[in-house]
């Protein structure tokens, strides 16, 4: 017997404006409704994990202040997996390419930062780390435009090696990174020409404000430019680019390599930021992996990351702040994340179509 | 407007005594967004019969036909099956009434054998696969309808023929009664189409329906039975008889008027030289595309490169467009050598280039009209959409483009506007005024009316001077147009003849690779 | 040189091995179909903390496989609803998949964090068979589930290339268009070997935890193996035997950091060693993707492409 319904997906010829901005409001909100599903079958209270959440997260001075420092490095991540996406190329390494802006970031702090000022040495330092996060793509980017090998997985796979070179540098006795006299193996804080001092009593550092103005010159960048204009002819037809004799190779290694470069941007944000040093806390962290969540949920709009990286800042932070609070354990910021990115695919789909369920006709025999 | 429609309804609903038909539909209509696809059409088909449907592109034949296989399901009306009402829910319960469609593009899984095609979707097979005997199974049944066919060939290397063999073979090992065929000939050379023919009459012999679906009058006329013409998703007429209507009154109700799709000939003097190609070769992957092709295309003139599709034409002007790097050889435009050196230096040479591939490869779809215009323009490093959106406004008004303006998506054109935005922008020149235009099927996929306005276009673009390559695999076309004509056969030149002395029996010989020389 | 270490390591080889050719074979299936599933690493995560939960409070390991393959099969059931029921993108629902099923994993593990289960699958025993010196332990020393992912991989091949549902399978990831005309459901197909590949790498997860980790560490119990099952079905050329060989020495080399440190051999520093077996993956992807080794791969032609009936 046949389903008396069938699905039936109608394109849409115009998305509505306003759907466009009520998609992804949905999305977290359904994806919200679920975690609580989830949190009470599990055992604990979804009404005070996400007051907690909430107030931790956003609504405490303390706690948006918190939130919009870590939203610092969300956002690079999240606009360096942008760069990529909106190419449709997916490099999934930003984690890894934040290792490597972290380590390039502390090697300019400790070996340059004790002979330059302050004012030379943070440009730098940003600068440094992120010419090192776009070396560690170099060859995923090279390979991909010359021999067409997934970036996809070698990008990924890059991320490991990443994260044994930083635990070497940290733990290797005698290394350069390495702090001196301690028992315990833990890196070197960079010199203080090269560490940044937070906004008054926050944990809200300058580097914010940088990252948000360059993720808007990125939004011009790829609406106005040339630039811009070719990203978005390779995106949607490589045949068109080929056509019109745009280099579809030279412009996949530019913008990968621009894409791991914002990811070590982010990593070395955090070295003249809250970190000062290298800490192989950050491998459990996931901020580069978190990167393409918010990209993913802001559908690689420059702009719309900035508010997407904000709020996935606060659902960590909030998370934090919860497993200190309760012992509700704080991996329910991640798992929200990912929830909030199944939801927001999902919601696409009422975008893109007008879904509707059609009653099969009955048949007289 | 007449509609016969009610004549040819029959069956148990309709009328009493007469045999059922082997398949019918009775008043079907089928909407889409925007469109009514079919409006109350009625058909119906007898066993052993050649039941053609006729209509120009978006007439709807096409939904016509796939409402009848099961593909599509009417909004309203229905489909009978030897007089008895059927639900038609999905191809595969078309298929277990004896209907199937050969699609024209084909539906075949090229990696496959033959035989892996022919069985793959039917469920009377064991579990585990015996090949030595799907293979028997699957030769005894070609055979039979005189369709030799080797099983075990993969799919992938087979010509176009011989794959068109494989559908009906595996529409056949199906247990079809009723074959769909959807623009059989589009695809096949002449001396292909002649075996197409027997093969239709050897299945007819043996109590199959075909259903043959058309916009080629000749043959319509040639092979059918019966004829339902359709226009703008109407039955517009509806003629019996092999051989007894006159193409002119089929023509007339499947366009509405009459029309001229013929253009004046140059008669005009045509100026010197503007395409130089010299002995001209192309290797890919081992395999010689080109072999020392020479040609010239002069002032004023248009030249019709004719022949079946994949002896190289693409490839060909790919390599004038400066998108390929020929292995040997030299082209020159303007007098100035364009060998291997890429797109950009061509246009500035003065070509324009009008791929078969319009939406993807000539045009960007998820692009406005205006970014359009700027792909093959020079673009500054901060692009000025500003300067370029008067012109925009222009061209769409001067080339009549269907669009809400230049923002109006690229994607969310029909296929005549698209190809009027293409030819918009390659005439009114890029980086240099055109001098060269090179065009590969320009009215493939178009109605009638857009059809008219791409040739006519063409037509004003060779009487201002400009050279014209036209590369196309409708003949047709070709012999209509063209002030010479060359055919291209496996890489190389097999003939040669001026347009207006041209003969379409030679023409088509030369392209099924039959004779080779050059003709006055 | 300690032969007795390599020798034991080349078991260990195998033992790693196993959880590949599970994981690999999963992908493999949902890929033939045309699905490109990369939330293995989540889905593996997930399988292996809820076989571990389930395994510890009932005590039987069996249990844990069980609810660990079908917890594999609904995380797959969500890559399936979002990519092949609402087209959603499908290497962004995968990444959304490793995401949440790292978080989800990480959540529910929190309270077996450092723990070591009680019960684990034994080795098993071929009597005699098994001490034969040199071949004895590596060919009759595994446990069972090795066995079975073996089988599981001949199986696969004789169903994918011997069997109709297998041509069907194929010709799905091939030609999506084409098995659609026929009047079969692409969409049934897909969705129903996405959630068979699922269960398959919920096997590998849950076995990975029992038979060969026994202990739940936040955040490092994979360690990427999922993705190197996703390279490794590439360098397989998408066929289930070769995968075998390739598990095998994907294995070896994802435990070679350890032999080296038994054998105290020093020339790498320890610290690097672990991201050997990455660096062997990612020259082996990229000798693979040579122009001209590409057509002997054969990919799934329609690999990752959502597949919409062309309604005009």
């Amino acid at each position: 017997m046949p389903a008396p319904f069938r699905i039936v997906f109608e394109q849409r010829a115009e998305t509505p404006k306003y759907l466009s901005a009520l998609v992804p409001l949905i999305s977290v909100l359904a994806a919200l409704v679920a975690g609580a599903l989830f949190l009470t079958a599990t055992g604990y209270s979804a009404m005070d994990t996400y007051k907690n959440m909430l107030d931790d997260g956003f609504l405490t001075y303390r706690g948006i202040t918190e939130t919009l420092g870590l939203s610092t490095v969300l956002i690079c991540t999240g606009i360096a997996a942008a760069f990529s996406f909106q190419m449709n190329l997916y490099n999934i390494g930003g984690e890894g390419q934040l290792y490597l802006g972290m380590i390039g970031a502390a090697w300019a702090g400790l070996a340059l930062g004790p002979h330059l000022p302050s004012f030379v040495m943070i440009p730098l330092v940003l600068i440094i780390g992120s010419l090192a996060g776009a070396l560690w793509i170099f060859v995923p980017a090279f390979v991909r435009a010359r021999l067409g090998t997934s970036e996809i997985v070698t990008t990924l796979l890059l991320t490991y090696v990443a994260s044994s070179l930083l635990k070497h540098f940290i733990n290797t006795p005698n290394s350069f990174f390495r702090a001196k006299n301690v028992a315990f193996p833990q890196g070197r804080n960079v010199a203080d020409s090269a560490a940044l001092s937070p906004i008054g009593d926050t944990r809200l550092y300058p580097t914010f404000f940088v990252v948000v103005a360059l993720a808007l010159f990125l939004y011009w960048l790829v609406k106005k430019t040339e630039f811009g204009y070719r990203i978005q002819v390779i995106a949607d037809s490589p045949r068109a680019a080929h056509y019109a004799g745009v280099n579809a190779n030279k412009t996949t290694i530019a913008v990968m390599l621009m894409s791991g470069a914002l990811a070590g941007l982010g990593g070395a944000t955090l070295i003249v930021g809250p970190f000062a040093r290298l800490d192989q806390g950050i491998t459990l962290l996931g901020y580069g992996y978190a990167g393409i969540v918010v990209a993913a949920l802001a559908r690689n709009n420059f702009a719309g990351i900035i508010v997407s990286g904000i709020l996935f800042a606060g659902l960590r932070v909030g998370g934090e702040k919860l497993q200190i609070s309760t012992d509700t354990p704080k991996h329910i910021g991640v798992m929200m994340q990912g929830a909030i990115l199944l939801f927001a695919l999902g919601g696409e789909a009422f975008r893109r179509y007008k879904i509707r369920a059609v009653r099969m006709k009955a048949v007289a025999q | 407007m007449s509609n016969t429609s009610h004549e040819v309804a029959s069956g148990p609903y309709h009328s009493g005594g007469a045999a059922p038909s082997a398949l019918s539909a009775h008043s079907v209509s089928k909407r889409f967004p925007g469109v009514l696809a079919n409006d109350s059409v009625d058909f119906d088909i007898q066993p052993g019969e050649v039941h053609t449907l006729l209509g120009e592109n978006g007439a709807g034949k096409s939904t016509l036909a796939a409402m009848l296989c099961g593909l599509y399901q009417p909004d309203s009306g229905y489909i009978a099956r030897n007089g008895q009402r059927v639900a038609l829910s999905s191809p595969r319960a078309g298929l277990q009434h004896g209907i199937a469609m050969v699609h024209q593009h084909f539906r075949l899984v090229d990696r496959f054998t033959v035989a892996e095609n022919v069985i793959l979707g039917s469920r009377n097979l064991s579990f585990v696969l015996d090949r030595r005997s799907i293979n028997e199974r699957v030769s005894e049944v070609a055979e039979s309808y005189g369709l030799p066919i080797d099983p075990t060939a993969t799919v992938g290397d087979l010509s176009v023929g011989q794959r068109q063999r494989v559908e009906i073979v595996k529409a056949l090992y199906q247990g079809a009664e009723i074959l769909l065929l959807d623009e059989p000939t589009a695809v096949l050379v002449p001396a292909e189409v002649e075996k197409l023919f027997e093969n239709v009459h050897a299945m007819t012999q043996a109590g199959k329906s075909i259903v043959f679906i058309s916009h080629k009058l000749g043959e319509v006329v040639e092979i059918s039975d019966r004829v339902t013409v359709l226009r703008g998703g109407k039955v517009t007429g509806h003629v019996s008889g092999r051989g007894a209507t006159d193409t002119k009154d089929l023509a007339r109700l499947m366009v509405g008027r009459d029309i001229n799709l013929g253009t004046q000939r140059a008669s005009h003097p045509t100026g010197h030289e503007v395409l130089q190609i010299r002995d001209l070769s192309l290797n890919v992957n081992g395999v010689n595309v080109l072999s020392n092709i020479s040609f010239n295309v002069h002032e004023g003139e248009m030249v019709g490169i004719a022949g079946v599709a994949g002896n190289g034409q693409k490839e060909l002007a790919d390599t004038i467009a400066g998108l390929l790097s020929p292995t040997s050889g030299s082209i020159s435009i303007g007098g100035a050598t364009a060998t291997d050196r890429g797109p950009i230096h061509a246009r500035e040479l003065g070509l324009a280039y009008v791929p078969e591939d319009r939406l993807g490869m000539g045009l960007v779809p998820s692009m406005s009209i205006l970014d359009n215009l700027l792909l093959t323009r020079d673009r500054h490093i901060v692009v000025d959409r500003a300067s370029v959106r008067p012109e925009a406004t222009r061209l769409i008004e001067q080339f009549e483009i269907k669009a809400n303006g230049p923002d109006h998506l690229a994607r969310k054109l029909s296929g005549g506007n698209a190809q009027k935005v293409l030819l918009a922008r390659e005439l009114s020149g890029g980086r240099t005024a055109t001098k060269l235009l090179v065009v590969c099927s320009p009215t493939r996929g178009l109605d009638v009316g857009a059809i008219e306005t791409v040739r006519r276009l063409l037509d004003d673009a060779r009487s201002a001077g400009q050279a014209i390559l036209l590369i196309s695999e409708d003949l047709d076309e070709i012999m209509s147009l063209a002030d010479r004509i060359l055919v291209l056969y496996r890489g190389s030149i097999a003939h040669e003849t001026p347009g207006e002395t041209a003969q379409i029996a030679t023409v088509g010989a030369a392209m099924a690779g039959l004779t080779t020389g050059v003709n006055g | 040189m300690n032969s007795n270490i390599w020798l034991l390591s080349f078991a260990d080889s195998v033992a790693i091995a196993t959880t590949l050719i599970l994981a690999a074979l999963g992908a493999l299936f949902t890929e033939r179909a045309g699905v490109l599933n990369l939330g293995i690493e989540g889905m593996l995560l997930t399988s292996a903390i809820t076989s571990f939960l389930v395994a510890d409070s009932t005590g039987s390991v069996w249990a844990g496989l069980l609810l660990g393959i079908i917890l594999g099969a609904v995380l797959a059931a969500i890559h399936a609803l979002l990519t092949v029921v609402l087209r959603a993108n499908q290497i962004v629902s995968g990444l959304a998949l490793v995401i949440f099923g790292t978080g989800l994993a990480n959540f529910l593990g929190k309270p077996a964090e450092g723990k070591t289960i009680k019960t684990t699958i034994e080795p098993m025993s071929f009597g005699p068979l098994s001490d034969i010196p040199g071949i004895g332990p590596v060919v009759f020393g595994q446990d069972i589930i090795t066995y079975v992912a073996l089988a599981i991989a001949v199986l696969a091949s004789w169903f994918l290339f011997r069997t109709r549902a297998g041509l069907e399978v194929r010709a799905t990831g091939d030609d999506p268009a084409t098995v659609d005309a026929q009047g079969l459901s692409v969409a049934t197909i897909r969705i129903r070997y996405t959630l068979l590949g699922g269960a398959l790498v919920g096997f590998g997860g849950a076995f990975h935890m029992l038979g060969q980790s026994a202990a739940w560490h936040l955040e490092a119990t994979t360690n990427g193996v999922g993705w190197i099952a996703l390279s490794l079905v590439v360098f397989a050329g998408w066929r289930p035997i070769r995968l075998i060989f390739g598990a095998i020495l994907f294995g070896f080399t994802l435990q070679l950091p350890f032999t080296l440190q038994a054998e105290q051999i020093t020339f790498i520093p320890s610290a690097l060693m672990p991201m050997l077996p990455y660096l062997a993956t990612l020259i082996a992807l990229i000798a693979l993707s040579r122009p001209s080794s590409r057509n002997i791969l054969g990919a799934p032609k329609a690999l990752g492409i959502p597949f919409v009936r062309d309604e005009r």
